[in-house]
């Protein structure tokens, strides 16, 4: 019985780690401009397919970074030529550019890379698992955990520390002020979309190693994405930090005593905090 | 009984101390400036008296009841009617259809699906006489969102007439007004406060206004109530002049 | 209707508010006459009603009440199952499946409002679609009940027995056709009468400025319930009648996807008017019919009517028709 939680515990730490990078892509972006981006699991396939036509030529670790980083400035073209125009706009048009946007990114990944699953090979060294008691841990998914880890770490850093990632939280927190301060509010939502998109095409690079790639690899993770933010608190990134990793291991634990319920728990648990505690437990007040 | 009194009432945001323990009482009847420079906490505590908000401390007593745990929309229902410093209406409405919502909204018939014959003629009623008393009848049909600042203020005070307030609380009136709508609001308002006995709570930031409408006026620095008394008591106290009247009035 | 749904431009007359009304009914009744003359059929315009009805219903919170919603396929879908499960395992009565779908569909609706009633905004429709999603996989994993991915099929739509007489919608499209029309003039007449209701002044309040409404008294969290959970029976109701205009109910009714085409269609005929998302439903499934029948990457391009939508339709085509007159 141990032996059965620590190995759904670990599970949960995975998917959860999967949750919270994809949460924190997409709640920089709601953050900052108030768009809800639905596209996102689109584009955490993307990265994962951009990677699959990188590995070959560059090979793993590099394509590690370069598909991330090709996504986001995919995302960044995007922000700057169609996503600007809804700023300030009612929500609804927010949410309809990016659901189109969806269908236009997921159908152009089935007629470039088919409809079927492809492959993505990660490095043999990563396949192994590190011992036969705790067969479970293989250094992928070690690695994926590190590899999460150390994007969030940097993502709360650079939020911290450098100057642009001050002016996010100050432009989170107002945005006007910040344009009034003669910073340049256009670049900086651009740059913190493209931020969230990097976000995004790493997950999808960690995925496609862990699962494959499908055009709609993404959309598992889009809704407990959505969950994650509504459960941590609605614009906090901590607070999606923190949703992701307890809607993540609530699924692997709930899988232990009662299976059928694992994926349910997540939407039990988001139910119970809109009852209780509707900003989310991290949640700012007023930000409904 | 006084309409409105405030005891010890206080607001922090975090560590900001926004209104600092202020105290005060309005009587029936009565026409209250409250003053103090930018910043003072002014709004704030209009924020506390009319609900958009809950005091971190103090009691809130109108017409002797408690009713600082009361959201806004029950303390309208108890009778306080508000208007705001940056004007609050229903931009693609008429006239008449913003103050038609208030008049039904406050008479209970909010959920209505129908509405016979006697309850539309009161409604009804109402609503001409409040645009009346502004003076826009003759905008009745004019969409709200196009009218010039000065009406769309006068629609606002309308509306909240048609909720038949106890307490009328307006939130610099005549903020960023010229000088021919300044006089027009603040004959309104006089005529409300003279003929309909309307108990008034007015903040201001125009001395010549203040002066020239309030029965009693309230001081407030930096949070805190500085002085207390009529007109002619402020304006000779050395400590608000100090504070705040550097021009004279 | 149209008093209340001016925007900054002049308000149609008397006169031709009339004109108006009888002009979409004639266009309504007439429809299986003039639907093959344009290479239309019944089936296609039974299909525009009902997803008009179902646009309408979204729009009576959308538009006339300022919320935004992009989970009401929810609401929809469970009319679609609701139908489908009286017609399959139950009896052969359309009454009936009508009203368990607007029952199943509203009062889930009425539950989920209670819980999401205090978000606003984007949170608001972050939330309807999380828990339009949950229906979704309950759909499609609770494979005993519900028919799993193929969902509930076998059945078909039951003549109407009105003791004398029957109506047997189940063989004569164009006897359904107006059945599906009646359906629709009840529920869009109610919506419509509540609209120009104290109560729906209310709502339109809400829209206007909720700051300004909680300060004439008026329990905002309350009423946005209320709304909600009218539309979600009205949106039932049209989905019951999907149900008996497919013959069978499936998951694809509660995607997230039809959630998005409905708020197309409404934004696309126009949100702040009463007709609109019915002008907006009639292009948008005429246009994706014809889409899906010469492209495969038919996705592709709805897609890409809902980017255009958003860029350059933002009032919607009513809208941009009303711009003109005021100018």
């Amino acid at each position: 019985m141990g032996t059965l939680i620590l190995f759904n515990l670990f599970n949960g730490l995975i998917l959860g780690a999967f949750y919270v990078l994809a949460a924190l892509g997409l709640s920089m972006i709601l953050n900052l401009t108030n768009v809800i981006n639905f596209a996102h699991g689109n584009f955490i396939a993307l990265g994962g397919y951009l990677a699959f036509v990188l590995i070959p030529f560059v090979g793993f670790w590099p394509a590690l970074v370069l598909a991330p980083l090709l996504t986001a400035v995919i995302g960044f073209v995007i922000e700057k030529t169609m996503i600007y125009r809804i700023y300030g706009r009612d929500p609804i048009y927010s949410l309809l550019l990016t659901f189109g946007l969806a269908f236009m990114i997921e159908d152009a990944c089935r007629y470039i890379w088919g409809v079927n699953g492809l492959p993505l090979t990660t490095p043999a060294s990563l396949s192994t698992p590190l011992s036969s008691e705790f067969f479970f841990v293989n250094a992928y998914r070690l690695f994926i955990v590190g590899i999460v880890f150390v994007a969030v770490a940097g993502l709360f850093a650079f939020l911290r520390f450098t100057r642009m990632g001050m002016r996010i939280r100050a432009g989170i927190f107002d945005l006007e002020t910040v344009s009034a301060l003669g910073i340049n509010v256009k670049l900086l939502r651009s740059l913190n979309f493209a931020f969230g998109i990097f976000l995004a095409g790493l997950a999808g690079v960690l995925a496609g190693g862990q699962i494959g790639l499908n055009p709609n690899m993404g959309d598992t993770l889009l809704l407990p994405s959505f969950v994650a933010i509504i459960v941590g608190g609605m614009g906090s990134l901590v607070g999606t930090l923190l949703g992701g990793l307890l809607i993540g291991v609530a699924a692997a634990i709930t899988s232990v005593f009662y299976a059928p319920a694992s994926d349910v728990v997540i939407y039990v648990i988001m139910a119970i905090v809109l009852l209780v505690r509707p900003r989310g437990l991290l949640g700012e007040e007023g930000m409904q | 009984m006084s309409m409105l009194e405030a005891r010890n009432v206080s607001k922090h945001f975090g560590s900001l101390v926004a209104v600092r323990e202020v105290s005060l009482t309005v009587a029936k009847g009565e026409l209250r400036a409250i003053i103090g420079p930018n910043g003072a906490g002014k709004t704030t505590f209009f924020n506390l008296i009319t609900g958009f908000f809950p005091p971190t401390a103090g009691e809130i007593l109108f017409d002797g009841e408690p009713v600082a745990r009361l959201t806004a929309a029950e303390r309208v229902k108890r009778g306080m009617g508000r208007t705001f410093q940056i004007t609050e209406v229903f931009p693609q409405l008429t006239v008449h259809e913003n103050v038609r919502i208030a008049a039904e909204a406050a008479a209970g018939y909010g959920l209505r699906l129908w509405l016979g014959s006697a309850a539309s003629k009161i409604v009804a009623g109402t609503v001409e006489e409040m645009i009346e008393v502004t003076g826009l009848t003759a905008k009745t049909e004019r969409v709200v969102g196009e009218l010039a600042h000065g009406d769309q203020r006068a629609a606002e005070i309308a509306m909240a007439l048609a909720l038949r307030p106890r307490l009328l609380l307006l939130d610099e009136p005549t903020a960023g007004m010229g000088e021919q709508e300044t006089y027009e609001i603040t004959g309104l308002i006089r005529r409300l406060h003279r003929d309909k006995s309307y108990t008034i709570i007015l903040v201001e930031h125009d001395m010549r206004v203040v002066f020239h409408l309030a029965d009693r006026i309230s001081v407030l620095e930096q949070g805190a109530l500085l002085a207390d008394g009529t007109p002619a008591e402020i304006a000779a106290d050395p400590a608000v002049q100090a504070a705040y009247l550097g021009k004279a009035a | 209707m149209s008093a209340l749904t001016r925007r900054t431009a002049l308000p149609l007359p008397r006169e031709l508010r009339w004109l108006r009304l009888a002009a979409v009914w004639v266009v309504l009744i007439a429809a299986p006459l003039w639907m093959p003359l344009v290479g239309g059929y019944t089936d296609l315009a039974a299909r525009i009603v009902v997803f008009g009805l179902a646009a309408m219903s979204l729009n009576f919170l959308m538009g006339f009440t300022g919320q935004v919603s992009f989970g009401h396929a929810a609401y929809f879908g469970l009319g679609v199952y609701g139908a489908g499960f009286v017609l399959l395992y139950f009896t052969h009565s359309t009454p009936l499946a009508l009203i368990a779908g607007i029952l199943l569909g509203g009062v889930s609706g009425a539950i989920i409002g209670a819980l999401i009633s205090r978000q606003r905004g984007i949170y608001f429709a972050l939330v309807t679609i999380a828990f339009q999603e949950v229906f979704y996989y309950i759909a499609y994993k609770w494979d005993s009940v519900t028919g799993g991915y193929d969902g509930l099929r076998g059945f078909q739509r039951a003549p109407i027995h009105f003791g004398l007489f029957t109506l047997d919608i189940q063989r004569n499209d164009i006897l359904f056709y107006y059945f599906v029309l009646s359906v629709f003039a009840i529920v869009a007449g109610a919506m419509g009468l509540i609209l120009r209701s104290p109560l729906g002044r209310t709502f339109l309040a809400l829209r206007e400025n909720e700051r300004r409404a909680r300060f004439l008294g008026v329990p905002a969290d309350r009423y946005i319930w209320l709304s909600f959970t009218i539309s979600a029976f009205c949106i039932a109701a049209a989905g019951a009648l999907n149900a008996l205009l497919n013959n069978f109910s499936d998951p694809s009714s509660l995607d997230v996807t039809i959630s998005g085409e409905l708020v197309v269609m409404a934004v696309l005929g126009g949100i702040h008017s009463f007709w609109g998302p019915l002008l907006g439903a009639a292009v948008f499934v005429v246009v994706q019919n014809y889409l899906s029948g010469i492209t495969i990457n038919w996705l592709f391009f709805v897609g890409l009517i809902f980017v255009v939508v958003v860029m350059f339709f933002p009032r919607g085509l009513l809208g941009v028709f009303r711009q003109r007159r005021a100018a």
